[in-house]
Formats: C-alpha cells, sequence, structure tokens
C-alpha cells in the first residue's frame, strides 16, 4: 500500500500529478486524433511515390513462379512419395472391421487412462459410426497421423538441434511464431502448384502449422535437464552423443509426450481447413453440410471431430504420464469408474465393488494368457539359447496388457476374415441430429421476440462499436496511427520494439493493405470488448458456484474445438450476413481463455484474501469489484492476450460470413489463387498479431509487477 | 524409462497391426482411377456424379476432390492432378482465354463440350415485395417494380443498417466469380451499395432467413437452382447482354462447359467422347436439384434414381466399345 502512495503524491512538472500523465496524454492524443479523423474526408493511404514503387505483390508472384517452373517437378515427385504412404494409411483403417479400430482406441485409453478414459474412447469412436461418418473420420485420422507423424520426426530433430546450439535456437524461434501466426490460408494455394492436389499437400500444410510445438517442447524438455545429471554422465565418460541419447531425450519424453499432444490437437484443426484443397474427410462433411445450409449435419461432423480432439487429447495426455491418481487411505477401494469423491455411498461402493472384480478376474486372465503365450515361445526358442528363451519369457510376461491386446486385436481380424465378416458399423446404431437440430434453427430465424433481440445487437453493435471504430482507424492518417502505436510499444516495452512496430506497420501500408489492416484492427478491438463483457462475468460466476463451473467447462471446450464452419451458418442465419455476424462467429471462438483464465485468476487467490475482507465486513460485491478483481487482472490479461490471438486467427474464417479486412483479403487470394496477395495480408495479420501479443503481455507483466505478483 | 518401453510396446502393435494384408484396389490396378474436382455448387455435382455412375461401369473409380472452383482447379488439371472437370460456367471463369484453345487459350486444358445446362444470372426479388402475400399479412413494399430503372423509386424498400440511405443488394457473393456488381451499379447510377456475403453459404442462408421473415430484399441468384424451388423469386431485368456494355448490361447467358487434362483425352478416349457427348437440359438438372436441395434427399440416390427413370436421354449419350 505504501509504494502506491508514495506515488500518488509525486507530482511531475506543472504541477500535474504523476499518476494523471499517462490517462491524461492518452486522452489527449484519442481527442486530437478524433479532431484530425473528422476533418478528413478521405480514407488515408500511403503516397503513391511508395505504394507504386513497393509493388511486393509482383514480386512474390514472380518468385513463385520461378519456384514453379525449377523446382516443380522436384516437389511433386516428394509429394507422390507422402501421398503413397497416406493412401496406405487411409486404406488400412478403411478396410478394417468397426470393431478392430473401436479396440485400436479403447486398449491404449484402458493401459494409460484406465477404465473411464477407455469407455470415453469407446463412446468417442462409436459416435463416428452412429452418425454415419465413418469412412471421413478414418479418411482424417489417415491423414492426421501421417501429419503428425512426420510433425514428430521432424519437429523432435530440429527441436534437438536447437538444444544443442544457441545460433539454431535463435533462428528457429522466429521462424516457428510465424509458422503459428501466419493463416493457414495463405500457404494452401502454394501447397497446391507444388504438391497438387489432395492429401499430400494437405499433409505438408498442417505440418508447417503444427509441428511448432513440437520443435519447441523438444527443446525445452531437453535443455531443462539438471546440469547435476549431465556432470554425472559426462564423469562416466559419455560422448555428447550417448549422453543426448541414453540421458537427455529418456527425461525428456514428458516434455515431448506434451508435444505431441499440443500438435495433435493443433492437426486437428487444420486438417478440417485443409478441405479447401481437397483433403477430405470429416471437415468436408463439415464444409458440404455449410454449403447446402444444413446446420444439423454439419454440427453432426463438428461434434465427431469434438469426440475425436477429446479422445486423442486425453489419450495423449495420459500418456505423457501427468496424470496422477488421488492418495488411497488405506483399505479405501479405488474408484475405476465413478468419482472417488463418491466414495462413501454405499451405491456407489458398490457399483465399484463388481467393477473391481471383474477388473482382476480379466486382469488374471490376461496374465496367465502372457504367462501361456511366453511358455509356448520359452519351449520353441530354448532349443537354440536357453538365456535368450529366458529374457523373452521375461518380456512377454511383464507386458501382459500389450500382449494380451495385441492377440485380441489379431483375433478379430482373423474372426472377420475366416469366420464371419463384422462388416460395417451396424445401422441399428445409427442415430441422427438432423431434424431436432434444423427445426430448432428454424424456428429461432422467424421467432419474434428473437428476431428483435437479435436486430438489437445487430444494431448497437454495428451503429456504436464498429462502424465508428472503422471510419476513425480509416480516416486517422496513417503516420498519426503509426506514431501512436509507436508512443505506446516506447512506453510499454522499449525503444528497440517501437521501432520494429512502427516498421511493421509502415511495411503494412506500403503493400497497399493499410485500410484493410484498420478494418481487421477495429473488428479485433470490438472482438477483445465483447469477449470481456461476456466472458469476464461468466468466468466470475464460474469462480463462485462449482455447479455452474461444471456445466460451462465442456461447454467451453465443445467451442475451442468444434470447427467454426459448424456455428458460421446459424450466427448468419440470426444476426444476418455482415460484419456483426463476423463479430459475434469471432467471438464464440475466442471467448474461453477470457472465462477460463478470469475463474482462475480467481480461484488461485491465496485464502487469506478471502478472510482479511470478510473480517472488515466486507460484502459479496465489494470483496470482488475491490479486491478480487483486481488481483485477478494479470491473469484475466492473459486471458485477453489469449482472445486478441484467437480472434485474429479467426479473421480468416469469417469471410466466408462477410467478415472484412485482412481476413478477406487472404480469402479472396485463395478464391483467386493469388499467392502474393494472401501472403502481404497474412504477413500483415502475423505482424499485427506480433505487436498485439508484445503489448498485452507487457501490460499483464506490469500489473503483475505492481501487485507484487512477481 | 517406464514410457519408453510402453511407446516402444505401441509402435510395434502398430506394426503387427499393420502386417495385416493390403491389396491395391482393382480401379487401381488397371489404370482406372480417376481423380476429378467435385463442384462447389449442387447442380455441379449432379452434372459430375452422372458422369461418374455411367463410367463406373466400365471399371473407372473416381476419386471426388471438394476444392473451390476457380483457378484452382484449372492449375491441378493442367497439372494432371486432376483428369477432368465438369460444367464451368464460362461467365465465371477466369482462366479460360488462358488455356482453352477455344478462347484463344494455350491448349494446356482441352475442351469437353457443351454440358446441356444454359445459366441464367441476374438480380432476383421475392414475390412478395411486388405483389404482396396476403396468408403471410405481407402487403406489396415495391408494387410498380418490374425493371432496374425502377429500383432507385424502391431504393428506401431495400436499405440496411450497413448501407445507409442507399439499398442493399445481396451482391455476387465471391470475389472471384467476377461479377462486376459494383461497376454496374455505378455504370447504370443505381443509388444501392452492393454487399458481398463471402461465400455461396452465405448468400443462401441470408436469403433464405430473410425471406422466412418476410423482409424485402434485391439479391444475385442464377438459373438453374434450387433456390427457386424453396423461395418464390421474381428476376428484376436489366438491359439485354452486350459485350461492349459489360458490364452495364444482364449477364451473358452460359453456356456451360466440360474441360479435361488433354492427355486425358488421349488416354481415355472413350470417357472424353461420353463427356462432349452429354446433354443434360436444365429441366431435368433442375429435378435432381430440387430433390436434393429442398427435398434433402442424398445426392447420389437421387442421381441413381434418375438414371433409372431416364435411361433413353443418358444410353443416347454413350459412345460404343472402341
Amino acid at each position: 500500500m505504501s509504494a502506491v502512495e508514495h506515488q500518488s503524491q509525486n507530482t511531475g512538472p506543472l504541477g500535474i500529478p504523476e499518476k494523471w500523465v499517462l490517462p491524461g496524454g492518452v486522452a489527449l492524443g484519442l481527442a486530437v486524433s478524433i479532431i484530425i479523423a473528422m476533418q478528413m474526408s478521405e480514407q488515408t493511404k500511403l503516397p503513391a511515390a511508395i505504394t507504386e514503387k513497393f509493388l511486393i505483390i509482383d514480386w512474390i508472384n514472380v518468385a513463385e513462379q520461378w519456384l514453379k517452373d525449377n523446382y516443380q517437378e522436384a516437389t511433386r515427385k516428394f509429394a507422390a512419395v507422402i501421398e503413397g504412404g497416406l493412401e496406405w494409411l487411409d486404406e488400412f483403417l478403411l478396410f478394417k472391421p468397426w470393431v478392430f479400430i473401436v479396440l485400436g482406441f479403447a486398449l491404449p485409453s484402458l493401459a494409460f487412462g484406465g477404465l473411464r478414459l477407455a469407455l470415453l474412447s469407446i463412446i468417442g469412436v462409436c459416435f463416428w459410426g452412429s452418425m454415419d461418418m465413418w469412412d471421413p473420420a478414418m479418411s482424417t485420422l489417415a491423414l492426421m497421423g501421417m501429419s503428425v507423424l512426420l510433425s514428430v520426426i521432424f519437429g523432435v530433430g530440429l527441436g534437438i538441434l536447437c538444444s544443442q546450439n544457441d545460433t539454431v535456437e535463435a533462428i528457429v524461434r522466429p521462424v516457428l511464431d510465424t509458422m503459428q501466426t501466419m493463416p493457414s490460408f495463405v500457404y494452401l494455394i502454394p501447397a497446391i502448384f507444388f504438391f497438387g492436389i489432395g492429401g499430400a499437400p494437405a499433409i505438408l500444410a498442417t505440418m508447417i502449422y503444427a509441428m511448432p510445438p513440437m520443435v519447441r517442447l523438444t527443446n525445452l524438455g531437453i535443455r531443462q535437464v539438471p546440469d547435476n545429471t549431465m556432470e554425472a554422465a559426462k564423469s562416466f565418460g559419455s560422448t555428447r552423443l550417448q549422453t543426448l541419447y541414453k540421458v537427455q531425450i529418456p527425461l525428456a519424453l514428458p516434455s515431448i509426450m506434451l508435444g505431441i499432444n499440443q500438435t495433435v490437437m493443433m492437426a486437428l484443426g487444420l486438417v478440417v481447413l485443409a478441405t479447401f484443397i481437397g483433403a477430405g474427410g470429416l471437415g468436408d462433411e463439415v464444409w458440404q453440410a455449410l454449403r447446402q445450409l444444413n446446420v444439423g449435419w454439419s454440427l453432426e461432423g463438428g461434434l465427431s471431430i469434438v469426440f475425436m480432439a477429446i479422445i486423442f487429447d486425453r489419450l495423449s495426455y495420459a500418456m505423457s504420464g501427468k496424470v496422477t491418481k488421488p492418495a488411497l487411505g488405506p483399505g479405501q477401494l479405488e474408484f475405476r469408474f465413478l468419482p472417488q469423491s463418491w466414495d462413501g455411498k454405499s451405491a456407489a461402493i458398490a457399483v465399484e465393488r463388481v467393477i473391481n472384480a471383474i477388473w482382476h478376474v480379466v486382469a488374471a486372465g490376461g496374465n496367465a494368457f502372457a504367462r501361456f503365450i511366453g511358455t509356448v515361445i520359452y519351449t520353441l526358442t530354448r532349443i537354440f539359447s536357453a538365456d535368450f528363451a529366458g529374457r523373452i519369457f521375461a518380456w512377454v510376461t511383464q507386458h501382459a496388457f500389450l500382449v494380451t491386446g495385441l492377440a485380441l486385436l489379431y483375433a478379430v481380424l482373423l474372426f472377420d476374415q475366416h469366420v464371419t465378416a463384422i462388416g460395417d458399423y451396424p445401422d441399428a446404431l445409427k442415430f441422427t441430429l438432423r431434424g431436432p437440430v434444423d427445426r430448432a434453427v428454424d424456428w429461432l430465424v422467424v421467432d419474434p421476440t428473437f428476431v428483435v433481440i437479435t436486430k438489437a445487437i445487430r444494431a448497437f453493435t454495428y451503429l456504436y462499436l464498429l462502424n465508428p471504430l472503422v471510419k476513425f482507424l480509416t480516416l486517422l492518417p496513417w503516420w498519426y496511427t503509426i506514431a501512436a502505436f509507436g508512443i505506446v510499444a516506447w512506453l510499454s516495452v522499449g525503444w528497440r520494439f517501437a521501432i520494429a512496430a512502427m516498421l511493421c506497420l509502415f511495411f503494412v501500408g506500403a503493400g497497399g493493405v493499410w485500410i484493410f489492416a484498420m478494418e481487421t484492427l477495429a473488428t479485433i478491438v470490438v472482438c477483445v470488448l465483447v469477449c470481456v463483457t461476456v466472458g469476464v462475468p461468466l468466468g466470475v460466476a464460474a469462480a463462485y458456484n462449482k455447479t455452474f463451473d461444471t456445466l460451462l467447462r465442456p461447454l467451453l471446450d465443445a467451442m475451442q474445438t468444434m470447427p467454426a464452419f459448424v456455428y458460421l451458418i446459424p450466427v448468419l442465419m440470426f444476426f444476418g450476413g455482415n460484419i456483426v455476424s463476423a463479430v459475434i462467429a469471432t467471438v464464440i471462438y475466442a471467448v474461453p481463455p477470457v472465462v477460463r483464465l478470469t475463474t482462475l485468476g480467481i480461484q488461485q487467490l491465496p485464502q487469506e484474501i478471502n478472510e482479511v475482507s470478510t473480517s472488515f465486513g466486507s460484502s459479496t460485491a465489494q470483496d470482488l469489484f475491490k479486491i478480487k478483481l483486481p488481483m485477478a487482472l494479470p491473469s484475466i490479461m492473459l486471458g485477453l492476450n489469449q482472445a486478441v490471438m484467437m480472434a485474429l486467427a479467426m479473421q480468416v474464417i469469417t469471410p466466408l460470413i462477410g467478415g472484412r479486412g485482412l481476413g478477406h483479403q487472404v480469402f479472396d487470394a485463395l478464391n483467386t489463387a493469388n499467392t502474393g496477395k494472401g501472403l502481404l495480408a497474412g504477413t500483415g495479420i502475423v505482424l499485427l498479431a506480433i505487436i498485439l501479443d508484445r503489448l498485452s503481455q507487457a501490460w499483464s507483466a506490469t500489473q503483475r509487477k505492481a501487485l507484487g505478483l512477481d | 524409462m517406464k514410457l519408453l518401453k510402453q511407446l516402444t510396446g505401441a509402435s510395434l502393435a502398430i506394426a503387427i497391426s499393420a502386417m495385416a494384408s493390403f491389396t491395391p484396389t482393382t480401379a487401381q490396378a488397371a489404370g482406372k482411377l480417376l481423380k476429378a474436382p467435385d463442384p462447389d455448387w449442387t447442380g455441379g455435382v449432379v452434372t459430375c456424379r452422372l458422369i461418374e455412375f455411367i463410367i463406373a461401369d466400365w471399371g473407372y473409380k473416381v476419386k471426388r476432390v471438394t476444392i473451390p472452383s476457380g483457378p484452382a482447379v484449372a492449375e491441378a488439371l493442367r497439372a494432371g492432378d486432376f483428369q477432368y472437370a465438369c460444367e464451368s460456367w464460362p461467365t465465371y471463369s477466369t482462366t479460360k482465354e488462358k488455356f482453352i484453345k477455344k478462347w484463344g487459350g494455350d491448349g494446356s486444358i482441352a475442351y469437353l463440350g457443351e454440358v446441356g445446362v444454359v445459366g441464367e444470372s441476374g438480380y432476383y426479388v421475392p414475390r412478395y415485395v411486388i405483389e404482396g402475400d396476403e396468408a403471410r399479412g405481407i402487403k406489396a413494399s415495391a408494387p410498380d417494380l418490374k425493371t432496374w430503372e425502377d429500383l432507385n423509386k424502391y431504393k428506401e424498400v431495400f436499405k440496411s443498417l450497413e448501407t445507409g440511405d442507399k439499398g442493399r443488394l445481396i451482391a455476387c457473393p465471391v470475389a472471384a466469380w467476377e461479377c462486376k456488381d459494383a461497376e454496374r451499379i455505378a455504370a447504370l447510377k443505381l443509388d444501392y451499395h452492393p454487399v458481398e456475403l463471402g461465400s455461396e453459404a452465405a448468400h443462401w442462408a441470408e436469403m433464405q432467413a430473410s425471406y422466412k421473415r418476410g423482409e424485402p430484399f434485391l439479391a444475385y441468384t442464377w438459373e438453374p437452382h434450387w433456390i427457386h424451388a424453396a423461395l418464390d423469386l421474381v428476376e428484376i431485368k436489366l438491359p439485354d447482354y452486350s459485350a461492349e456494355a459489360w458490364p452495364a448490361s444482364d449477364w451473358a447467358q452460359d453456356i456451360t462447359f466440360n474441360y479435361a487434362n488433354p492427355d486425358f483425352v488421349k488416354e481415355h478416349p472413350r470417357v472424353a467422347q461420353l463427356i462432349k457427348n452429354m446433354n443434360l437440359t436444365n429441366s431435368e438438372q433442375a429435378k435432381m436439384i430440387y430433390q436434393v436441395d429442398v427435398k434433402k434427399r442424398k445426392l447420389d440416390e437421387v442421381v441413381r434414381e434418375w438414371m433409372s427413370q431416364n435411361e433413353a436421354i443418358w444410353k443416347a449419350w454413350v459412345p460404343g466399345e472402341s
């Protein structure tokens, strides 16, 4: 407290209290800019002398043509190899009986995550069949499998390189940042030129997007190996390579597994977009449904993707060894299916007893089977070498689950081929969501109350937020905007960054997309405003009410993993085809981190704060607004930072329902196969992302410092 | 360490299950696997599917690839990624002058004859805007609207939040189609603002939602299209098409055509001949589009049904065995 009081007494020049200098300066700058903008009758643009010389779009297209003329043959050959692998995997998955695939997911889930995860996997995989999406789901699996496999191979390799050499790391880092923020639509078209149509370009495009976390986490994991471990390895006379393979990589494995988790999730996100270059699969189902305005159908496809994401997320998380089982008291029954907290309810215990009994019987059976197999192999191999046979026997009996599981999978195949064909997913288990969903949407479109509400939201957002802001930013002279950004960047981060930010903005202007960049900026600002007004109250409510929290969580999960295509059409039908719909779709995608981090920020506050404020007799509202929210501000700021990044990523999707700005330019470029135009606008988005990211992180850090959290 | 072992186990599992037999499909083995883009409008898909189902009897298998129509399809055809493509609308093709000989191109894409479908594009309003709809309680908001010359008189009716005091035209949704709505509006001195919704899906969704709410709108649309079966629309006449006046005129009639990779024409002459021979009329195509988009039936099923009921029509396209 004393530091704050001390500061407020400081006065700057002219006797103005120092704490008024910054807000005053901002207010003055804004007032001046509004006056300037109101004088302008035309949208600002950089002098023609610059934009006419700086023909970056043409330069890129010339370079692309040159690459095409010289290297297309080589890249095509490379693509053919990948395509071959993909087709093999695709057909492999497609022609296996459905029970085989279900077991293929359920068994590893059981091994790493227990009964509950296994059940989730079974439900998830069967959901694809039930929605009649089996074949597309298999295509998506194949596509994702190949992308993830290649991303892991190259990502781990590059990560190891980075971990061994600081220079390599310094070079690779900004490249990874760009790979993650560059809208994928930008490289989909060149991917067609160089790698053809279909699987191969989709896989390569997916790798660009999904590989960075793999590299980062491998690098991080290896670098985090404690020095004394390394010293010990060295003192035993290990070479650098030996240390790497025997010590560093094994110790970095959990981190690498987390990298695989992230890569899988990101790959799944992109595999949907890759339908634009003919990748097929579930993304294609959603896209076809969108084209036919069939909301129910697209929801079926979308939910299939959500299930796939959840299974992969939970499974790879379980495999990374991060799941900890609750400690059990002596004589306490381990709950395998129901929540452990239900312990004490007699019905729950009875159920778990039965499950436990079955569990033990199955485990005993598996062990016996493995012993049997082990003995058979032992007897056969003993003829050659008793020692070798002994080791095999030990291995087989120690891996009873693996051996039994493989035998089970093989048995399914044998049964399918030699006894009776299991065939496709049974029709009896199929059901559809289309009817009810479509009826609900149809009803809402004409429901008078709902129409009034949506019209009001649309009018308010457009008339009072978007339109004035777009007008302001596009009328304001470019040099004023660049200077303002420069000053803000200088004050919040430092002069180096200020210069870099100003150069970036100038680049955008010189390329001739200034107006689009300002439209995007305005959209982002409005999106973030809406995210805060919606997200923070939801987050607070979840922090105070556990039931609400439990209900909200899966919804947030779904909002983040559901492909945006699914909700684009309902949003458009309710709010009309215009930029407001684009904002609303963006908010759906970008609001979850704000909600989550608000809840987290409040829940993480030390218990004493609660007690102190109650002892002073504060009401709940006082407690919230005077203490908890300010203390949670750094966390909320972090949520905002993420919302900004996600909103920017969404800018290339919303042009499908009327979004404007840089994203629309990227989308146009995709439709007209103009790589230069797409790359310029995409770079604009990347540069905006970098600037906004650095600024919001700096603000978050300042807040943390002021609160003494660091 | 345990994790490493488990991972080894997992990869072993994958390897073993992969040993299960794999045989290439018969179509692939016989070199009869073709790749073609699936058009992004229902009419085009119907046309494509007809070809596909006919040649399936000859042992061909077509791998369909969903991809937005436009320059990317042309590039893929030239490179041989696709063997053929169906139903291109000449007005909307920006690459025909570059690649197809018929339009003075370099011949890197072969022209495979007319589809038979003739497209017409134009501006439409719902019938209730002109005549009202008593059953739904909608009054005629623009009773004397007949041609483009009446549009300025009714701009108030069509204005929206975003267009201010101008009327709103729900314009051609994708810039790559080169509809030149903005130029047309300027040249015809219409006090309207073209609003591009970004995708076809958005275009139809906006029209349908507005129609259901009984709101007036002016929108670009073409025929044959299912929207005319779902909504009762009236065309607002534009000045007759002429090459000199374009874009200050109506669209030219779109004599749609099929096109292909030149090597494909040489290697699979019978398929190429079939595609050249095909002649699908607007009304036949519209029947199928209606079943798919309005009746929400599965497209493949509808096309097969049409084929079984109209054998005389499509059997006439089939060339003799060569």
